[in-house]
């Protein structure tokens, strides 16, 4: 029978997954920077993706987000590869939002201006040239930044005004202003305190309800609780892909050991 | 919460806000066309293609580029000796070190301001009545007004320098000037070569335009073919200066990040050189030693002769009523002409490098191509662009505007591509990752950042642009240019003083207000 293996864990009828990566293989100097790397994300699901730096997790992500198109291999969002036409692919990176690690707010933009600039796909230029002069939609941009517990009062502000913890709820807000299906999160709670770092992955956590699905880069393995699935990335390949009530210890310090099993050589 | 800070315009719409000069522009631009001469244009767009290769033809181009380029290499050595010798003694901060006033310096700075305000053209011209066609006379003409203006730059580098280390160098005993050498030498080394580079680019401009109103070199080549329409001819000789105003930037360009030294356009984020400061020094000496014996080869070459400046040609009598004709010339009208020209051509070169670049932002090709325009439009000199225009466009300010636009929008275009490479690709980056297209992606994301030192930049260039439409006056016939010329046909020397003294205190006013301009944009930002 011609076509892809049906597959045990996924309803026959029911909506493709968002995002597939099948095989995907990505060169670097020496040994590949993502090495056969196969996985699924689901509607509604969270999911963490752990390794040591230089794993692959930012190179898996940037896949995810369409930035790095694989050698080998293919990616599927929501059932479809990368779009042919240039309008098509648009529409499809509107649907995939990336919380940055460096965030990248627009520093010389107001708040209101830094969301709306999610919506500049859908936008013509009318509307994004007079985002730059005038308020535009205050009552969906107030919205979203109540879901974060911001104060919408905060609109007019210069992102520059902002303390640490507010722009990364901005930033947030604005991939909720996208509305995206799939959010990617790169290493998000890298530079916050414990306490806002813990706050920061309840909201994202929260965000991630089907039809949506979450893929967030995470550092802290202690901070696995809310998600539904953990995958262990080291030298580019797949170590483990399970439930996070499944992960053992051993798994995580096997992940994060300094020691190569086969070769036996000390990785940098 | 009022309603003026609701609409004021955010960064990246002020950058491409001076486009709206097109507007006016493209409405008179239809009744300025008369049908003459598109063949004309056909041909000359042609013959880019079929550029002459006559080893004749290419000798005498040669020979008139390497007058060009000698008379930019000398003109451009003196002013910096000018200018640093200048720039010193306006410097408020060593008056104040060494004499404990900075009267003088205030003082120097104002006299300066009038070689500044006058363009190099008009002093090549000057002289060239007094003097006679002398190599010598292209040189002074450049180096006078550069030497100005290096003065200025200088001046204010140094007192814009911090002055702790030279109080502490002073608390500590140390004679002042030995303590102005220590403390001021090092951080303004950087500064003054990277300057000084960017003034060798501008000589070999002035140096071609200089040329071509007939003070030697290839800029006369230049306008002899074209007036003749040797088109082929007139392309060879172009290319052959594009070949090298690319590679003399390209060299300063290398040399620049090699020194690390900053760029023309004051972004922030720019590596410090720790580990190449010995090493810059003795590059930076080397190419000094170097450069000497080059100069005074060139300059025998040349056959520069320092001492024929001295002997003046006898001034033809003054008419009478002399005064009286000068003071009934249309004033209003022409100063009104020269400073719509100035705002259109400014609105053209500022507005248009950002517009082109979001116009060709979806295509890879489209930012070499347009590379290749600005490269064109920096290395043509206006006049004979306006000349070119005269084909097909009615003389005026129409005319000149676009001329003068086209060459500035070729220096802004390259400082605009260069600085939005600098400034990083994360932001358009994400942008273009959440679906935005590339055009918004490029406003949103690099736009903003560069907004502000673009426009600082481009209030800088007004003020150049300003001087500047006596070029442009001199052949498409408008604004206090075109009056100049008549007058200095004539010999009439009341009427060129007046001109002279509209035009210097117009520049000094100009300067003035875009200096203003640039102290409010850099501020705040």
């Amino acid at each position: 029978m011609p076509g892809p293996q049906p597959d045990p864990h996924r309803p026959v009828t029911g909506p493709p997954p968002v995002l597939e990566l099948q095989e995907v293989q990505i060169p670097g100097r020496g040994q590949p920077r993502l090495d056969g790397v196969s996985l699924r994300l689901e509607a509604g699901e969270r999911v963490a993706l752990l390794g040591p730096s230089g794993a692959g997790k930012s190179t898996l992500l940037a896949v995810a987000n369409g930035l790095l198109a694989p050698r080998s291999g293919a990616v599927l969002w929501e059932g479809q590869p990368r779009a042919r036409s240039a309008s098509k692919r648009r529409r499809q990176q509107a649907r995939i939002g990336t919380l940055w690690q460096d965030l990248r707010l627009i520093e010389e933009l107001s708040v209101q201006q830094n969301l709306n600039a999610a919506r500049l796909a859908h936008w013509g230029w009318p509307r994004a040239l007079l985002n730059l002069l005038l308020p535009l939609e205050s009552e969906a941009c107030a919205a979203v930044l109540q879901q974060l517990d911001l104060d919408p009062a905060l609109l007019n502000q210069p992102v520059t005004a902002l303390s640490g913890g507010q722009r990364q709820r901005v930033a947030l807000a604005r991939l909720l202003r996208q509305e995206p299906t799939l959010l990617l999160a790169d290493e998000p709670l890298a530079s916050l305190d414990p306490r806002l770092a813990t706050d920061l992955l309840d909201l994202l956590l929260r965000q991630a309800q089907a039809p949506r699905a979450l893929l967030l880069s995470l550092h802290r393995p202690d901070l696995l609780g809310g998600f539904d699935r953990a995958i262990g990335l080291r030298r580019g390949r797949l170590v483990f892909d399970q439930p996070v009530q499944a992960i053992s210890t051993t798994d995580l310090q096997d992940l994060y050991s300094s020691h190569d099993k086969g070769a036996g050589g000390i990785s940098g | 919460m009022n309603a003026t800070r609701l609409i004021r315009p955010a960064a990246p719409l002020l950058v491409v806000l001076p486009a709206l000069v097109f507007l006016p522009v493209l409405l008179f631009l239809p009744g300025q066309i008369h049908g003459g001469g598109w063949d004309l244009i056909g041909q000359f767009a042609w013959a880019a293609l079929t550029p002459s290769l006559d080893p004749l033809v290419l000798q005498s181009l040669l020979n008139g580029l390497a007058v060009t380029i000698g008379m930019a290499l000398l003109g451009w050595a003196l002013s910096l000796v000018l200018g640093l010798g200048l720039g010193l003694v306006s410097s408020r901060l060593l008056w104040r070190t060494l004499a404990g006033t900075a009267l003088p310096a205030d003082l120097i700075r104002r006299l300066l301001a009038l070689p500044r305000s006058i363009h190099e053209l008009i002093w090549g011209l000057l002289l060239l009545q007094l003097i006679g066609q002398r190599p010598a006379v292209a040189v002074v003409a450049i180096a006078l007004p550069y030497g100005a203006l290096v003065a200025r730059v200088l001046s204010d580098l140094l007192d814009a320098l911090p002055t702790a280390n030279l109080a502490a160098l002073r608390a500590a005993g140390a004679p002042a000037p030995a303590a102005l050498l220590t403390a001021l030498g090092p951080p303004l080394l950087p500064g003054v070569v990277s300057y000084g580079g960017y003034r060798l680019e501008c000589a070999l401009r002035s140096a071609t335009l200089l040329g071509v109103f007939g003070l030697g070199g290839l800029g006369n080549e230049l306008l002899l073919t074209l007036q003749s329409l040797e088109f082929h001819e007139l392309w060879s000789g172009l290319w052959l200066l594009l070949a090298v105003m690319l590679s003399l930037e390209t060299v300063i360009g290398i040399l620049r990040r090699r020194w690390s030294m900053p760029g023309r356009f004051g972004l922030a984020g720019e590596r410090s050189g720790g580990g190449s400061v010995g090493r810059r020094g003795r590059e930076i000496l080397l190419t000094l030693t170097l450069l000497l014996p080059t100069l005074v080869v060139v300059a025998r070459a040349l056959a520069v002769d320092p001492s024929t400046l001295l002997h003046w040609q006898p001034l033809p009598p003054l008419a009478p009523q002399g005064w009286a004709t000068a003071l009934a010339l249309p004033w209003p009208r022409l100063v009104a002409d020269t400073l719509v020209l100035t705002l259109l051509a400014a609105g053209l070169a500022v507005g248009g490098a950002p517009l082109l670049l979001l116009l060709v932002a979806p295509w890879p090709w489209g930012r070499r191509l347009l590379q290749l325009l600005w490269a064109l439009g920096r290395l043509w000199p206006p006049p004979l662009t306006a000349l070119l225009l005269l084909f097909v466009l009615q003389p005026g300010v129409v005319a000149a505007a676009l001329a003068l636009g086209f060459h500035n929008l070729g220096i802004l275009g390259r400082l605009l591509l260069e600085g939005s490479e600098a400034a990083g690709p994360e932001v358009e980056q994400g942008l273009l990752c959440g679906g935005s297209g590339p055009r918004l992606a490029l406003l949103y994301g690099r736009f903003s950042g560069l907004a502000r030192s673009y426009l600082a930049y481009g209030a800088y260039r007004a003020d150049v642009i300003l001087r500047e439409t006596v070029v442009v006056g001199l052949v498409a016939g408008s604004g206090l240019g075109s009056q100049l010329r008549e007058s200095l046909s004539a010999f009439a020397w009341d009427q060129l003083a007046l001109l002279l003294a509209v035009y210097a205190l117009l520049t000094l006013v100009g300067e003035d207000l875009s200096d203003r301009g640039r102290q409010r944009l850099l501020g705040t930002a």
